[in-house]
């Protein structure tokens, strides 16, 4: 409370208390008309009148304070105390201060308080107007919305020209395109084929050899053969993960202080396996929500289910909120948010405050899932809050493994600590290192206590005859809590830190001194018993390891808001990375100098403890996951008026989305979160939204636009599905066929509409610009990864191997990370503060939203990126390299041969004579004519073919 | 340079596809979302100068971020109070314990004086300490808003709130916002630039665009903490040599046959065109980035020179450079990379002179230099951070502790009030108690100023309307001149 406060507050009480002169007293309606009405007017009708109600209210008559707002009657008259209208004009609590904008003077309150003690008399009639709330759908109209309806096999349509469709996906779209009196554009040429299924089913065009083979192949069933061996590739799990990853906001560190989430790898490993090992899909999204709660039979089976929750635990979460109730609710939002898009394409998030305004969801909808959710733990509360790390099971053999190490660390841990005791006993009551020791002959970075910035009173002294530098201070056990000393050193680097404080114990000494210490990772508060000897050397006790940056602001405060004596002497600063500091070490390492000998534990404690290191480096570490635990107390929760956290409504049991439930609410078992009981339910074969999203998601990754074309948005502001026959056919064959999405892309990528060219008639462009009824192949821009693989590939410097973690193991934060792998791109390390530039320019995914459907954007970065990056110009000069070697090759051949592994094409006949020219400019010369064709294959990745899949 | 010479756009580089495509994956295109301003032409390029909704009293922006949190108790809100009672305990309102409990709670803290002393300035008369002795020279041309409030207790919510207006969730930045609603002059210049950003506290997304087209994404020029010399557009190369034009040629020539075998495509057509504004704008745009063509004169007025404001000055005049190109939103940022960036004096308050000497000399050159010029006629100049600090020193140390509650920013320019001052702080510099503003309201005023209207400002995104205000922000008319 401020300073400030108890005056006004005692005026108030004083104005309450404060009787009316008698006879004085104006009538009722005097005092309403004088005092309250223009009150009103002047500072309440802006929002709760006839123009707006904020939060339900208006109080503009009698009948809008009686019925109240979201959080109830706003008077009660002839009660103060019970009134929340003036609760609001005290300004007494920080949620509910009205007006918003200012404080009401006094008089004013006062006028309002003798108001509601005189009964709250109100003249004014009920407002006549009222403005129609503008809502969704109803949940019974919701039914009937297209979406919400349940998947209904469907018969295959008759169409006129029975010789165009290869299979029923033809039919569907041939019978629109008949009905519109459309043409399908021809077949794409085998080469244009060729290129568009690499592309499409593993993100890598085919190399030359690849591509002949299949052009030069007569048998008719060469394209089924194709596609199955592209389906069976682990390319097409490196491809499709990717998808799944983008719906899935997958990344490996959150945009607060880029923190490292340093299991996530395992997650987009599990992804790509799914898609390769086929997966059903409901069994793949059983995992994602509710992996820990399933049962299992092997350990693998296990671990991997374990590993699929990470998807829970990927939001760009505010670690640092402060208000951790509203946190709690911003991860369920997050979560719900996300859900609700990737499965349901559903925009859930919308009833967080209120019913959704357009879609069939109310707001208790909402907070039935967020009961759920929020009876899963995704973080540990504190000030910086962390996520989960799970261990995850490992098998006998290893498991004997780990016990035996942690077994090895704890009799290590325990002989140390026997070493320390036995000095400590022998030290006493001769301390082992005696006077004084010089800061400047400690490792690291001391901060005597002369250079402490001191607020208050500290008395330097000198009489334990034991301490850092000159002395130590102490507060003479007086001016408690207002006295302080920061510590704030001059780091040589960035990194990690143990951090040390050094004190001199006594008996008459503080019990609890409060120690701060400020890092890169928030503050954290220790309390420090000086009654005790600190543990090293009788000098210093170890505050922690710490991680700072070189910008001032890592220190340590002592404050001396504790009974009894409190001193200090020094707070030292180790790095904790040995390679930092090859000149000064840290504990143990160097043979120590006499001065320093008793800064040092002895030999045995000091060799030790390096044993221990040592040990807990290199030894076997227990892999963990990022994952969810289950909350002890399993709860409803409440509706959250407005949104708010801290205006809670109605109790609301647990349960999922009513319009997409067939008959009546199930109920969710009283020990457990739910979550198992939603997966299970999103996965029913009568849940009318899972399979369709999935499917018409599939399509989109295959045709370029979805069957409904905003792929996360299947409620009423979302598109209608151009062919919905064609797409409940498509999901209720998808359920049929065990969920497998192999089988439903080898579907799709079998189709003739697939296989059509892109080019277009102007008839066909006239009625029916946008592709609706895929009566050509869509045309579409080479995507961030493929082309980035494409470079690396065509320049050989491709990397082959698959899995595992990718981000180097020292980075401690994802800022300005120095990307320079050369895997696949779904292996580059997804850094929300830190994306490979060339997933910067060309439209990678948002890592911290769901996202169905990626932008296309052409913009100058792009071609600045093309024209001028050394990754470009590097792979194109190792490219030039490599048709350079090629063995008795002639100039023409080398060109046709680069076309072919660039663009899938033989050269135009121009395009060969502008290479021709290119390199007779060059002439024999070896160095100009690599540079002719670093600027040859520079041209051609550059070129609007390459970056096209046609 | 004439406004003219920036008004000539390519043909399509926003192709109907990339719109479609938009609208597939739920973001509006332009012609769906429900933006009033809206473009010319229907195939218009997407940063063509719109229409405002109403008549506009400024074009422009540019906010120099002080990141961290500048104390307005030792800078411009002057409190005689904290000097009476300095050293003394007294019981406030702890903002973080109130945020973990939601309840209210009070801690004994340690009064702590401005360490810089207070004086009126100008004719107007405003308060300014010595912290800041350039600025205040300037008080006449300036309106303080000493009742700012704003959300997030800590550096990560607020300097989104501060960007976003949203704590959690990913939103466009008010720049994305101001070129959606206004498009940019100079086609050959990104139309939001954020100069030296932070790669802390949000980073990114600080000056991205969210679910917003991907082209009104702010440009990062250099990072914090590097030398102003590298705040310059990525990727751009202008060796000017033979072998590159020879490239280019190469490529062009490549392209247009390419073209030809597949007549009419407007996308190829688009992706061929993007190099051509490319090869434009690597040739035009170090003109702009080129400070030594100002006189020397104009370089010491932002203290180009001199090692202590060197740095920022550079960064303060590209800023002018950039505004007077046609460059539609500029952020300066004054911080770093940290996690405790600049400003946070949690410890050691007197280190804001050192802050306070790099930012002074340059901040008050640019608004010199701008008027010189006639620019501050319709551009707006807008100071400060994410949150004040508070009346009281922090853990009883040296520093003082974050302070969302009250804390003072100042803008200069089209359409404000000259040497007026708006709000007030309680008697400690606590909290603001009169005529409060929030952040949102501060956003709200801006987009007012540049003619739009902060609640027809918006996109349709995941089946609702989204804005920069949320559902809050008012429109402040006592700052409008």
């Amino acid at each position: 409370m401020s300073a400030a406060r108890p005056i006004l507050l005692s005026l108030a009480i004083a104005a309450a208390l404060t009787p009316q002169p008698a006879g004085a007293a104006p009538s009722d309606a005097e005092f309403f008309e004088s005092k309250i009405r223009p009150l009103l007017t002047a500072h309440c009708m802006e929002c709760h009148g006839e123009e707006k109600q904020k939060g339900g209210l208006r109080l503009d008559s009698r009948a809008g304070w009686t019925k109240g707002g979201e959080s109830g009657p706003a008077l009660v008259p002839g009660n103060v105390q019970a009134s929340l209208l003036l609760k609001a004009v005290h300004y007494l609590d920080p949620n509910l201060q009205m007006p918003p904008k200012r404080r009401l003077s006094d008089a004013q309150v006062g006028d309002l308080e003798q108001w509601v003690r005189r009964g709250a008399p109100d003249p004014r009639a009920e407002a006549t107007t009222t403005r129609p709330k503008q809502t969704g759908l109803t949940l019974e109209q919701g039914r009937k919305f297209w979406s919400y309806l349940p998947v209904k096999a469907q018969s295959v349509p008759a169409v006129k020209d029975a010789t165009w469709p290869r299979g029923e996906v033809d039919r569907f779209l041939l019978t629109r395109m008949e009905t519109r009196s459309v043409r399908p554009s021809g077949d794409a040429d085998r080469a244009t084929l060729a290129r568009r299924v690499f592309y499409d089913l593993t993100g890598l065009p085919p190399t030359p050899e690849q591509l002949a083979a299949f052009v030069d192949d007569p048998a008719p069933d060469a394209y089924p053969r194709l596609v199955d061996s592209l389906l069976a590739s682990p390319q097409f799990g490196e491809r499709w993960g990717r998808h799944w990853l983008d719906v899935a906001r997958y990344a490996e560190s959150l945009t607060l202080r880029g923190f490292i989430l340093k299991d996530a790898w395992r997650y987009r490993d599990y992804v790509i396996d799914a898609f390769n090992d086929d997966r059903p899909y409901d069994q793949f999204v059983r995992e994602q929500i509710a992996g820990d709660l399933l049962p299992h039979t092997t350990r693998a089976q296990r671990e991997r289910q374990m590993v699929a929750t990470t998807f829970l635990a990927l939001g760009n979460t505010n670690l640092e909120e402060q208000d951790k109730q509203q946190l709690v609710m911003d991860v369920v939002d997050e979560q719900l948010d996300t859900l609700g898009k990737t499965f349901l394409a559903q925009t859930i998030g919308c009833a967080r405050c209120h019913d959704h305004k357009f879609d069939p969801i109310p707001t208790a909808d909402y907070y039935a899932l967020a009961g759920i959710l929020k009876n899963t733990r995704t973080l540990e509360h504190s000030n910086v809050s962390k996520w989960i790390e799970v261990p995850l099971p490992v098998d006998p053999s290893e498991e004997k493994v780990l016990k035996d190490h942690d077994a090895a660390v704890a009799v290590l841990q325990a002989r140390i600590k026997a070493a320390r005791d036995r000095e400590k006993v022998a030290a006493k009551p001769t301390p082992r290192t005696g006077g004084a020791l010089d800061p400047a002959t400690l490792p690291g970075v001391v901060v005597d206590d002369t250079q402490a910035k001191r607020v208050g009173d500290w008395t330097a002294s000198r009489f334990s005859g034991r301490f850092i530098g000159e002395g130590y201070l102490h507060d003479g056990a007086a001016g408690k809590g207002k006295r302080t000393l920061t510590f704030l050193p001059e780091l040589p680097h960035a990194g990690r830190y143990e951090v040390r404080l050094a004190y001199v114990p006594g008996r008459n000494r503080a019990a609890a001194v409060p120690v701060t210490v400020f890092s890169a990772d928030g503050e954290k508060l220790l309390t420090i018993n000086q009654q005790e000897d600190p543990p090293l050397d009788g000098r210093f006790i170890i505050l922690g390891v710490f991680r700072f940056e070189l910008n001032g602001q890592g220190f340590v405060i002592v404050s001396n808001d504790s009974e009894g004596h409190v001193v200090a002497d020094a707070v030292q600063f180790l790095p904790v990375d040995v390679k930092d500091t090859p000149a000064k070490p840290a504990v143990g390492a160097s043979p120590a100098p006499p001065a320093r000998a008793g800064a040092d534990p002895t030999a045995e404690i000091k060799a030790l403890e390096a044993e221990l290191k040592q040990l807990q480096s290199r030894g076997p570490q227990r892999p963990t996951c990022l994952s969810v635990r289950e909350e002890e107390k399993i709860a409803d929760a409440r509706v959250h008026v407005r949104g708010s956290v801290h205006n809670l409504g109605a109790l609301v049991p647990r349960g999922f989305l009513q319009v997409a439930s067939a008959g009546p609410a199930a109920s969710l078992p009283a020990g457990q979160s739910g979550r198992l009981e939603l997966a299970q339910w999103m996965t029913r074969n009568d849940n009318p939204l899972t399979a369709r999203v999935m499917v018409n998601r599939t399509w989109h990754w295959i045709f370029g636009a979805g069957l409904v074309r905003t792929t996360d948005n299947f409620g009423t502001t979302g598109e209608r599905p151009s062919h919905p026959e064609l797409l409940d056919h498509l999901a209720a064959r998808f359920m049929q066929q065990g969920w497998s999405v192999k089988k439903l892309v080898r579907e799709l990528v079998m189709s003739r509409a697939y296989q059509l060219s892109s080019a277009a008639a102007p008839a066909l462009l006239r009625a029916d610009p946008e592709n609706r009824l895929f009566a050509r192949a869509s045309r579409r821009r080479l995507d961030a990864e493929s082309l980035r693989d494409t470079l690396l590939l065509l320049g050989g410097n491709l990397a082959g191997q698959r899995g595992g973690p990718t981000l180097r193991p020292d980075t401690a934060a994802d800022y300005a990370y120095r990307h320079d792998d050369t895997r696949r791109s779904v292996y580059a390390p997804v850094l929300r503060n830190a994306l490979p530039d060339l997933f910067e320019v060309f439209d990678f995914a948002d890592p911290s939203v769901a996202t169905g459907a990626r932008n296309t954007s052409t913009a100058s970065t792009q071609a600045l990126f093309m024209l001028n990056h050394p990754f470009v110009r590097q792979q194109a000069a190792a490219a030039a390299g490599r048709t350079l070697g090629l063995p008795a090759a002639d100039s023409a051949q080398r060109v046709r041969r680069a076309w072919l592994a660039a663009l899938a094409r033989e050269p135009s006949k121009a395009e060969a004579a502008l290479a021709a020219r290119r390199l007779a400019e060059a002439g024999a010369d070896p160095a100009q004519l690599r540079e002719a064709w670093t600027q040859i294959w520079h041209a051609l990745v550059a070129s609007v073919d390459f970056r096209h899949v046609n | 340079m004439s406004k003219d010479r920036h008004r000539v756009f390519a043909p399509v580089l926003w192709t109907r596809r990339g719109a479609l495509e938009a609208a597939a994956c739920g973001f509006g295109s332009m012609a769906l979302s429900g933006l009033a301003a809206e473009p010319a032409g229907a195939m218009a390029h997407p940063l063509e100068p719109k229409r405002p909704h109403h008549p506009a009293r400024a074009k422009r922006v540019i906010f120099l971020f002080m990141q961290g949190g500048v104390s307005h108790v030792d800078s411009f809100d002057h409190k005689p109070l904290l000097t009476e009672r300095d050293g003394q305990m007294f019981d406030f309102d702890d903002a973080r314990k109130i945020a973990n409990s939601g309840k209210r709670e009070a801690t004994s803290q340690r009064v702590m004086k401005p360490l810089w002393k207070f004086g009126r300035h100008g004719q107007s008369g405003r308060w300014g300490s010595d912290l800041f002795p350039e600025m205040c020279r300037h008080v006449d041309e300036m309106t303080f808003i000493h009742s700012l409030r704003t959300e997030g207790i800590a550096h990560g919510p607020a300097t989104l709130f501060l960007h976003c207006g949203a704590t959690q969730f990913i939103r466009p930045s008010m720049g994305s916002w101001v070129t959606y609603g206004l498009g940019t002059e100079n086609e050959n210049l990104p139309g939001f630039v954020s100069i030296s950003p932070s790669s802390g506290n949000g980073g990114p997304r600080n000056f991205g665009n969210a679910f917003l087209p991907a082209i009104y994404q702010g440009t990062a020029l250099g990072k914090a903490g590097a030398p102003a010399g590298e705040a310059v557009i990525r990727h751009l190369s202008s060796s000017g040599s033979a072998a590159q034009r020879r490239q280019f040629e190469l490529l062009q020539a490549l392209n247009a046959e390419q073209l030809k075998r597949t007549p009419g495509e407007s996308e190829l057509e688009a992706v061929a065109s993007s190099y051509e504004l490319a090869w434009r704008m690597q040739h035009r745009a170090p003109e702009v980035f080129d400070l030594s063509a100002e006189s020397g004169a104009t370089r010491a007025l932002y203290g180009i020179g001199d090692p202590k404001t060197d740095n920022f000055g550079r960064q303060c005049l590209l800023a002018r450079r950039l505004c007077e190109s046609g460059v539609r939103y500029i952020q300066v940022t004054y911080g770093d990379n940290s996690a405790n960036p600049a400003w946070d004096q949690h410890s050691n308050l007197p280190k804001h002179k050192d802050h306070a000497r790099a930012v002074d000399k340059p901040i008050a050159g640019l608004l010199q230099d701008l008027k010189a010029r006639g620019l501050l006629e319709d551009t707006i100049v807008w100071w400060g951070g994410e949150f004040g600090r508070t009346p009281y020193a922090e853990k009883n140390g040296t520093g003082r502790d974050h302070n969302a509650g009250g804390f003072t920013v100042w803008l200069a320019g089209g359409g404000l009030r000259k040497g007026h001052a708006h709000g007030a702080t309680d008697e400690w510099g606590h909290k603001a108690v009169e005529d409060k503003m929030h952040m949102h309201d501060l956003h709200a005023t801006i987009l007012h100023l540049l003619g739009l209207d902060h609640e027809h400002l918006t996109f349709r995104y995941s089946g609702r309307n989204f804005r920069l205000t949320d559902v809050h922000g008012r429109v402040v008319r006592e700052l409008l001149a």
